[in-house]
C-alpha cells in the first residue's frame, strides 16, 4: 500500500521534472546566448552557460536606434498596454454595474444579445477594423492598439459575475440615504471588486503586450510599433548567425516587462486560481 | 426615487454599447458583407454576389482556390495535432501537480507559466535558435544536422514544440483551480472502495471538470484556428508552402504590398470563421451530450 503511494510519487516527480527541464532549458540557452562573444556564438560545439559572459550583444542592440529601436519599441508596448489596461479596467467595471446593479427594461436580454454576438468568430471583423481604424486617422498611433480591444465582452461577464455577489442590502441601503449611482459605485462597489479587476488587469496588460496579427497589420512605421511587431523586422535585421546573440538580447529585453509584472504580482495569479473556479461545473 | 433618473443606466452602459457596434458590430457585419464584393479597401466596394466563394471554393484553376484549399488543410493540420496536445498535457501536469506529497508545486507551476507571458514573437526567436542547424540545442544534443524549418515533417514539428511550449500555461491554471474545487468527500468515499489513482481520475476528476474541460477545449479550438505568428516566423509558410496557414492568405491578400484582395480575403475570413463556428457547436453538442 505505502510503496504504491510512493511510485506514484516518484512518477509525478519524474514528470514534472522532465516537463519543467524542457520548459526551462530554452529559457536559460537563449540568456546564455544573448551574453556570448560574437566568435563563441558561432564557434560549434554545445555548451549551455558562455565561457566568457559578454555584454557587447546588448550594447549593440542598444546602440542601434535607427534599424531597431528596440527601446522606444519597449517602451511605446509600455504605454499602449498601460493605457489599454487602465481604460479596460474603468469600461468594464463600470458597464458591469450598469449589468448588474442597475434596473431597466431589457437589461438582461441585452446583455446576452451582445454575449451572444461577441461569441462569432473575430477573424470575419479582422479586415474591416482595419479600415475603422483608418478611418478614424489610427493607423500608426497607439491607438489602434488600446481601444478595439475595450469593445470585448469576455471581462465584462466575469466582473458582473463578480458583483452579483455582492449583497444589494450595501447599496440599497446608500441609495435611501440618497446616494447617487456613481456614488454607489465609486465608493461601495469599486473597492469590493478589487480582486477580479486585478486579475482582469493582468490578463489584459499581458494579453495587449503579447498581441501579434494586429500590431503587424497597422503599424508600418518603424517608430511607433509595439516590441512584437518590432521582434518580426529583427528577424530580418539581425538573422544572420553572427548576430544571433543580438536577436537573443532583444527579444530578452522584450520579455522583461512582462517578467517584472508577474513577479511583482504573483500572488494575484495564486488568487486568480480562485476565481476561475467559478466556471468549475 | 428610481425613475427620478431613468437615463442613468445609459451613462452606464452606453460608453461600452458605442465601442461594441464600432469594433466588433459593425466589422463584423461589414466583413460579411464584403465577401460578397470585389473590394481593395479603398474606393467602395463593388457587389458582385457569389463570385468570391465561387472562385475559392471551385474554380480550380485560380490560385486563389488552391491558396484557400492549401490554407484550409494546414490550418485543419495544426489544430487537430495542437488542440489534443494542449488538453491533454496540460491536464497530466496538473493531475501531477496535485499530488498529495509534491513539494515545490509553485515552483513547477511557474516554469510551465512562465513561456505564456512571453511574446510569440520573442518566443519564436528563441526556438529558431533552439532549432538552429549548426548553433542549435536540439542538433548539438542529438548529432544531427537536421534543416529543421525547411524540411517536412520537421518544420511541423517546430511549429507544435513552439506552441505547445508557449500555450499550455493557462490551460494547465484553469484545470488546476478546477481539480482543487472538487470536493474531497468523493475521493474519499472511492478510496473505502478500493478506487485506484487511474479510476478515480477517470470516474470523478474527469466528470467533474466537465464544464472547464469543454470551456478550454472550445477556446483552444477556436484560438489554433487563428494561427498566424508561429509558421509565419518558424517556417515562413514552407517548405513549398506545407506550413502556409489560412491567416497567412488572408493578411497577405488585404494588406501585403500591391493593390489589397479584400473581397477574396473577406470570403476566405468567412469560410474560416463559419469553420470555426460549427467545430465549436458540435464540440458543445457532443461534450455536453456525453457528458450528462
Amino acid at each position: 500500500m505505502f510503496k504504491k503511494i510512493n511510485i506514484s510519487k516518484y512518477l509525478a516527480y519524474l514528470f514534472l521534472i522532465v516537463v519543467c527541464l524542457i520548459w526551462i532549458i530554452p529559457l536559460i540557452f537563449g540568456i546564455a546566448t544573448s551574453f556570448r562573444s560574437q566568435t563563441e556564438v558561432v564557434s560549434t560545439g554545445f555548451r549551455l552557460l558562455p565561457v566568457n559572459w559578454v555584454i557587447e550583444n546588448y550594447a549593440a542592440v542598444l546602440s542601434d536606434t535607427s534599424t531597431a529601436p528596440i527601446l522606444r519599441w519597449i517602451w511605446n508596448s509600455i504605454f499602449i498596454s498601460t493605457t489599454h489596461t487602465f481604460l479596460v479596467l474603468v469600461v468594464i467595471s463600470v458597464t458591469a454595474y450598469g449589468y448588474s446593479r442597475m434596473k431597466f427594461k431589457g437589461r438582461d436580454v441585452l446583455f446576452f444579445t451582445l454575449l451572444g454576438i461577441s461569441f462569432f468568430p473575430n477573424v470575419v471583423n479582422l479586415i474591416p477594423s482595419y479600415k475603422i481604424i483608418d478611418t478614424l486617422g489610427w493607423v500608426n498611433t497607439p491607438w489602434a492598439m488600446i481601444v478595439p480591444g475595450l469593445a470585448g465582452m469576455g471581462n465584462i461577464f466575469l466582473v458582473r459575475q463578480f458583483m452579483k455577489g455582492i449583497p444589494k442590502d450595501l447599496d440599497e441601503s446608500a441609495r435611501i440615504d440618497g446616494a447617487s449611482d456613481f456614488k454607489i459605485y465609486y465608493k461601495i462597489i469599486l473597492p469590493m471588486i478589487k480582486p477580479v479587476l486585478i486579475v482582469c488587469a493582468l490578463f489584459s496588460f499581458t494579453g495587449s503586450w503579447n498581441d501579434f496579427l494586429w500590431p503587424v497589420i497597422v503599424y508600418t512605421d518603424v517608430e511607433k510599433m509595439p516590441v512584437t511587431a518590432g521582434l518580426l523586422l529583427l528577424q530580418d535585421v539581425y538573422g544572420n548567425y553572427s548576430m544571433i546573440g543580438q536577436l537573443m538580447g532583444s527579444a530578452l529585453l522584450a520579455v522583461i516587462p512582462t517578467m517584472l509584472l508577474f513577479f511583482f504580482a504573483q500572488k494575484y495569479f495564486v488568487q486568480s486560481l480562485d476565481l476561475s473556479s467559478g466556471i468549475k461545473g | 426615487m428610481y425613475n427620478k433618473n431613468k437615463l442613468a443606466p445609459a451613462f452606464f452602459i452606453g460608453p461600452h454599447i458605442i465601442l461594441f457596434v464600432v469594433f466588433i458590430l459593425i466589422p463584423s457585419l461589414y466583413g460579411i458583407y464584403a465577401s460578397f464584393t470585389q473590394w481593395n479597401l479603398v474606393s467602395d466596394p463593388v457587389w458582385v454576389g457569389l463570385d468570391n466563394y465561387r472562385t475559392i471554393l471551385f474554380n480550380k484553376e485560380s490560385s486563389f482556390s488552391s491558396e484557400f484549399y492549401n490554407g484550409m488543410k494546414n490550418t485543419l493540420i495544426f489544430v487537430g495535432i495542437s488542440v489534443p496536445v494542449m488538453i491533454i498535457l496540460p491536464l497530466l501536469i496538473a493531475v501531477s501537480l496535485e499530488h498529495k506529497d509534491l513539494r515545490m508545486k509553485n515552483v513547477f507551476q511557474s516554469i510551465v507559466y512562465i513561456p505564456g507571458l512571453i511574446s510569440i514573437s520573442a518566443a519564436t526567436l528563441l526556438w529558431s535558435l533552439i532549432f538552429n542547424r549548426q548553433l542549435g540545442v536540439v542538433n548539438n544534443l542529438f548529432g544531427s544536422d537536421t534543416v529543421w524549418a525547411s524540411t517536412q515533417p520537421y518544420a511541423w514539428i517546430t511549429i507544435f514544440v513552439i506552441t505547445t511550449w508557449a500555450g499550455i500555461g493557462g490551460n494547465m491554471i484553469i484545470y488546476r483551480a478546477s481539480i482543487n474545487g472538487v470536493s474531497k468527500d468523493l475521493y474519499e468515499s472511492a478510496e473505502i472502495d478500493g478506487a485506484g489513482k487511474i479510476r478515480k481520475f477517470f470516474n470523478i476528476t474527469l466528470p467533474s471538470i466537465r464544464f472547464p474541460l469543454i470551456y478550454t477545449m472550445v477556446m483552444t479550438t477556436a484560438g489554433s484556428f487563428n494561427v498566424f505568428a508561429q509558421p509565419l516566423m518558424m517556417t515562413q509558410g514552407g517548405p513549398g508552402q506545407s506550413t502556409t496557414v489560412l491567416m497567412m492568405y488572408i493578411r497577405d491578400l488585404a494588406f501585403s504590398h500591391g493593390e489589397s484582395i479584400a473581397g477574396i480575403a473577406s470570403a476566405m475570413a468567412v469560410m474560416l470563421g463559419l469553420v470555426i463556428l460549427v467545430v465549436s457547436a458540435l464540440q458543445f453538442y457532443l461534450m455536453s451530450r456525453n457528458a450528462s
